[in-house]
């Protein structure tokens, strides 16, 4: 994995990608074009020699060549080989950073806008869920809790250890991501996520993907039947240094996400020393016993926010239903 | 009469068709949120920070690609630029010593940011007076204790007043937001100070950003001041070289001698039940051979 | 190479001739595996959807029908290299349909797992970019391993009988037969030299073979032993599954013992001499089997680990019946059967072994499932079929493939060559008649 870091340079070559790609899903992004210009000098000039007089984010003014804002619209076909530097990248993740999410149990409800970002985010068909809502009621005698699961990005993954093909696995900066054009769908690393995190394509995922839409393993879009996802920590934006989709999208600021290098966490809102939550509320890692070394954190529900039966109201039955038998276990 | 009913009844049965459209025209029409800040960072650039976004949901969705300009001064405006909005609704503006300002007679700049609105979207505006504050941070080590001093002064009417009651931020910039340390709020003379932790960490040579913030203020709008020196705890980034385990690229030694003892072994014998088969068959042509001999 | 022409036509009573009765059974089998084969079309053309598994149970019938045939194969190795090994006289007659159990299972177990595997397509990958960590790159070495083996070992105690195939003057056969014998029996003849020399060889693939099966099935219990699963996460489950293999293995040796016996009117060469000792080898490994069993379930509800106790109350409940039948019906009656030496005929025997099968199969199962159904996190949805495994149709038809196959594959042998060594039993006739 080291070797592999090595070679590849941090964000210059994914900001080639994006331009020559196409941004992720669907925007055009200024942004993206004005900043690649910027980072090749005048080299965008030769192009069409139309040039267009942009401000760019940072408040600079800039002549950009009209090609460039057509292909970020139309996005161009990417050339394999910056399509094999982007996958040799997300193979070896963003360097010196080690991810993790803390998730404050004390403020969830299920209002599940985290799942739907996620889903929104990562053009899931409707029944596949990365992030997960579960009630737990651990016995009888204690109460219950909303308990919102997003891969747990092991450090000593199972999942990882168990794949034949190397299809999945874990970077440097702690992501365990999968690679679609790899995996051979055996389902292994499924039995081996003591979590439920995998999800498999059990048939042709029929969603729409943005045409001429590149693979890329770190936002696994678009979903291949007969391979397997996850929760990928949402490592595009995190390339481009921002917080995953559920993170931003839940409204009770519950999931904290960060680099625990830096020993600092946010939920967008408020930025916490990562240890000083730890310590002062108690935090925990979910079957710490299991030995896989999760990279996702717990706060208790203590003096929660919202009674637990406040999840219920807003939801679709369907939804509903799910929790319907939920009792100690 | 019968006509007449039926005739009634046809442009009664359109007529929802019509009020729906107009109504549903006048629905989509988006009303915008415009808002202006000021940003003076540490170097002392000045920035005009402008987004446009509009709600839905309970959603803030950003308006993209949309011209917006900025004026100076109250009564006579003018123009400073025309920017452009990006993909989350922002549009930045540098105040540059070119950039001519109006300034009212206490020394304040009056900002405003217009958008025009088209087809679909209304029009909106957002206004700022800010006074320019000057921020002052120093770091000091007193008695081993890292020590931050914050002072900030205003220039109102010509003269330097320190800018007494105000709040300032002490921040660690980090990977996604600001890290908050401390918030002061200045004494009378201007100035407050504030201990550093020590057990903060920062990159491998233990350096990490200090930075002093009025975040916005209603009269100075966003002034910032950062230092970066070697504050925090070293962080070690190395992975181990060679790293071999379960769920790295290379397996453990021990597995991969297993398993070459175990496949040369076995492997070994099937070459000697080969070599066995080829040896029974010369042994018979060999045995043929002589017999036609014979 | 002389034999006389009543064992030949004995042994290889489907060379010369081909009976209608093997025509219609072959088709019959035929029109099984052509079901499967639309079976495997439609799981191609619409994915995986068609077949019962989903995300809780991702591994269903085809795992387990895996693990079935692997254990078939396996214990075939075991049992003829076993018996071959310490020269067991009544041997004779079955080692040949131990040996082609084995070989027959060996070659229908992977594509069990091929019809598993989401894309069938990158196959190759597993060539391509191998992790040696993984158990599954374990089982391709091993699988890979076992076949080449078992190839050779089985060719090894054919080419005798090729050769005198290839020698025996009026043989009413296909000239491309008679080239076939020619070519195989590597110009055998029989001299001393090459006895020793093959008989040294047969000893150590025997010797072979043994130890591949162990390790190979070992390593297949592994793939669900290393997971931290309730009721995989064992320490026990490799020798446990190389025992549940050697029982199952036993057993199907009996049926075909049976079977061969009446198709082919083997009456004379099959005796219930020959029952009664695979039997009681049988009422042997059901009583380790039933040891290795018990102390798995006894140490997990003992201990009651929440998970385990999860799991155990699941097997009582839902799993109760299948539970019952393959864990206890399954272990108990084949050994009382065959411990009274009343009991011991013929018919009776094959029936402990046709329960004694069934249960291995049925216990395979329920490793399999009730594990796959009872994670960590309670499975919260509301789509029944995510909750609960039941296989369709698809899962159904290719399983019954399979076991067409399988006979298919027997039926193609014994039309080529001998069902029971002739070199073998001439052998014997000798050394009987010299005392
Ligand atoms: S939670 Fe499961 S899928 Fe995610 S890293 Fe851990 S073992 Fe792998
Ligand atoms: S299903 Fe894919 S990712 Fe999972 S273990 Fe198999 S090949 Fe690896």
């Amino acid at each position: 994995m080291k070797d592999e870091a090595e070679n590849v340079s941090d964000g210059s070559s994914r900001r080639n990608f994006l331009k020559k790609v196409g941004v992720g899903v669907g925007a055009i992004s200024v942004t993206g074009i004005v900043g690649s210009s910027l980072l090749k000098g005048n080299e965008a000039k030769a192009k069409s020699g139309k040039l267009v007089k942009l401000l760019s984010p940072e408040g600079k003014l800039v002549e950009v060549d009209q090609d460039d804002i057509k292909s970020a619209k139309g996005i161009q076909p990417a050339d394999n080989e910056t399509v094999e530097q982007h996958k040799l990248e997300a193979r070896a993740g963003l360097p010196n950073r080690k991810f993790a999410m803390v998730i404050d149990l004390a403020r969830c409800k299920n209002a599940r806008k985290c799942v739907e970002a996620c889903q929104e985010g990562h053009l899931l068909p409707k029944d596949h869920e990365w992030m997960r809502l579960y009630l737990l009621q651990d016995d009888s005698t204690t109460s219950k809790y909303w308990f919102p699961r997003p891969c747990f990005h092991c450090d000593k993954p199972m999942c990882v250890s168990v794949c034949p093909v190397g299809a999945t696995y874990k970077r440097a900066d702690g992501i365990v991501l999968i690679d679609n054009q790899r995996c051979i769908g055996c389902k292994f690393c499924m039995t081996g996520c003591p979590f439920s995190a995998r999800v498999f394509n059990w048939k042709d995922p029929e969603v729409k993907v943005p045409e001429g839409h590149v693979y890329d393993p770190e936002t696994n879009i678009p979903a291949t039947e007969g391979t397997v996802g996850k929760c990928v920590f949402c490592a595009d934006k995190l390339r481009l240094g921002e917080l995953p989709r559920c993170v931003s999208a839940c409204p009770m600021g519950v999931i904290y996400f960060g680099d625990i290098l830096e020993d600092t966490v946010t939920n967008g809102n408020e930025t916490e020393r990562f240890s000083k939550l730890m310590t002062d509320r108690a935090g925990y890692r979910y079957r710490e016993e299991l030995g896989t070394l999760p990279s996702v954190y717990y706060l208790p529900p203590t003096q929660r926010m919202f009674p637990v039966e406040s999840g219920l109201e807003d939801t679709d039955k369907s939804i509903k239903d799910r929790y319907k038998k939920v009792g100690p276990r | 009469m019968r006509k007449k009913i039926i005739y009634a009844i046809l442009v009664l049965s359109v007529l929802p068709f019509f009020t729906l459209r107009t109504f549903g025209q006048e629905v989509t029409k988006i009303t915008p949120y415009v808002t202006l800040q000021y940003l003076k960072n540490s170097e002392s650039k000045r920035i005009l920070q402008t987004t446009l976004t509009y709600s839905k949901n309970r959603m803030e969705i950003p308006l993209q690609g949309m011209e917006i300009s900025l004026f100076t001064g109250t009564e006579k405006k003018e123009t400073i630029a025309h920017v452009v909005t990006d993909n989350k609704g922002i549009a930045k503006f540098e105040i540059t010593g070119d950039t001519k300002l109006i300034s009212d007679k206490s020394g304040a700049w009056t900002f405003t940011s217009e958008y025009n609105g088209n087809d679909s979207i209304d029009a909106g505006k957002s206004e700022i007076v800010i006074k320019d504050v000057n921020l002052e941070m120093s770091l000091t080590l007193v008695d081993t204790i890292k020590t931050i001093t914050v002072k900030a002064t205003v220039m109102e009417n010509g003269k330097e007043k320190p800018a007494a009651g105000e709040v300032v931020k002490i921040l660690v910039p980090r990977m996604f937001s600001n890290l908050l340390i401390s918030e002061l709020t200045l004494d009378d003379s201007g100035s407050a100070t504030a201990e550093f932790p020590s057990d903060l960490p920062g990159n491998k040579e233990g350096n990490l950003t200090v930075l002093a913030k009025f975040e916005e203020n209603p009269v100075f709008g966003n002034v910032e001041k950062s230092e970066t020196l070697k504050w925090g705890l070293t962080t070690d980034y190395s992975v181990p070289k060679s790293h071999r385990a379960l769920w790295t690229k290379t397996a453990p030694k021990w597995m991969i001698y297993t398993l070459s003892v175990l496949l040369t072994g076995v492997w070994g014998h099937y070459l000697f039940a080969l070599i066995s088969l080829i040896r029974i068959n010369i042994n018979a042509k060999r045995k043929a051979r002589e017999e036609y001999k014979i | 190479m002389e034999a006389d022409r009543k064992l030949i036509t004995d042994l290889t009573p489907e060379i010369e001739k081909t009976s209608i009765k093997w025509y219609i059974t072959f088709f019959i089998f035929l029109a099984f595996f052509a079901v499967g084969i639309y079976g495997l079309y439609q799981q191609i053309d619409k994915g995986h959807i068609v077949t019962g598994m989903r995300d809780n149970v991702v591994w269903g019938f085809y795992i387990v029908n895996f693990i079935f045939f692997m254990g078939l194969s396996y214990s075939g190795a075991l049992i003829s290299g076993v018996l071959h090994l310490f020269h067991t006289g009544w041997r004779k007659p079955i080692i040949r349909m131990a040996e082609l159990i084995t070989i027959i299972s060996l070659i229908i177990g992977p594509f069990f797992i091929f019809f598993c595997i989401g894309r069938l397509d990158r196959l190759h990958f597993l060539f391509l970019y191998p992790r040696i960590q993984s158990p599954i790159t374990w089982d391709v070495i091993a699988i890979i391993t076992d076949l080449v083996g078992c190839f050779l070992y089985l060719y090894l105690s054919f080419i005798e009988d090729f050769a005198i195939l290839r020698d025996y003057p009026d043989l009413k056969v296909a000239p491309w037969k008679k080239k076939l014998y020619k070519t195989l029996s590597l110009g055998f003849t029989g001299t001393e030299q090459q006895h020793k020399i093959l008989s040294n060889a047969r000893m150590v693939m025997a010797a072979m073979v043994i130890a591949i099966a162990i390790i190979v099935y070992s390593v297949l219990a592994w793939i669900f032993g290393v997971t931290l699963q309730p009721g995989w996460h064992s320490t026990i489950f490799g020798p446990y599954f190389v025992i549940a293999a050697v029982f199952s293995g036993t057993g199907l040796l009996i049926i075909l013992m049976w079977i061969f016996r009446k198709i082919y009117h083997l009456e004379e060469y099959i005796t219930q001499r020959h029952f009664v000792n695979v039997g009681v080898l049988l009422t042997v490994i059901a009583a380790f089997y039933g040891y290795f069993t018990f102390s798995d379930y006894l140490t997990k509800w003992y201990g009651s680990i929440k998970m385990d106790s999860i799991l155990i109350d699941k097997l009582f409940t839902d799993y109760y019946s299948l539970f019952i039948f393959a864990n206890y019906i399954g272990i108990l009656l084949p050994c009382i059967i065959i411990a009274f030496p009343k009991f011991r005929t013929i018919p009776n025997i094959t029936i402990a072994a046709i329960i004694a099968v069934t249960a291995l199969l049925v216990n395979r199962y329920i490793i399999v499932i009730p594990t796959l159904e009872t994670p960590f996190l309670p499975i919260q949805d509301t789509r029944p079929d995510w909750i609960t495994y039941s296989p369709t149709w698809v899962e159904w038809s290719l399983t019954l493939a399979g076991v067409s196959v399988f006979a298919m594959l027997f039926m193609l042998v014994s039309k080529i060559a001998p069902i029971i060594s002739i070199s073998e039993m001439q052998e014997k006739d000798k050394n009987e008649i010299m005392k």
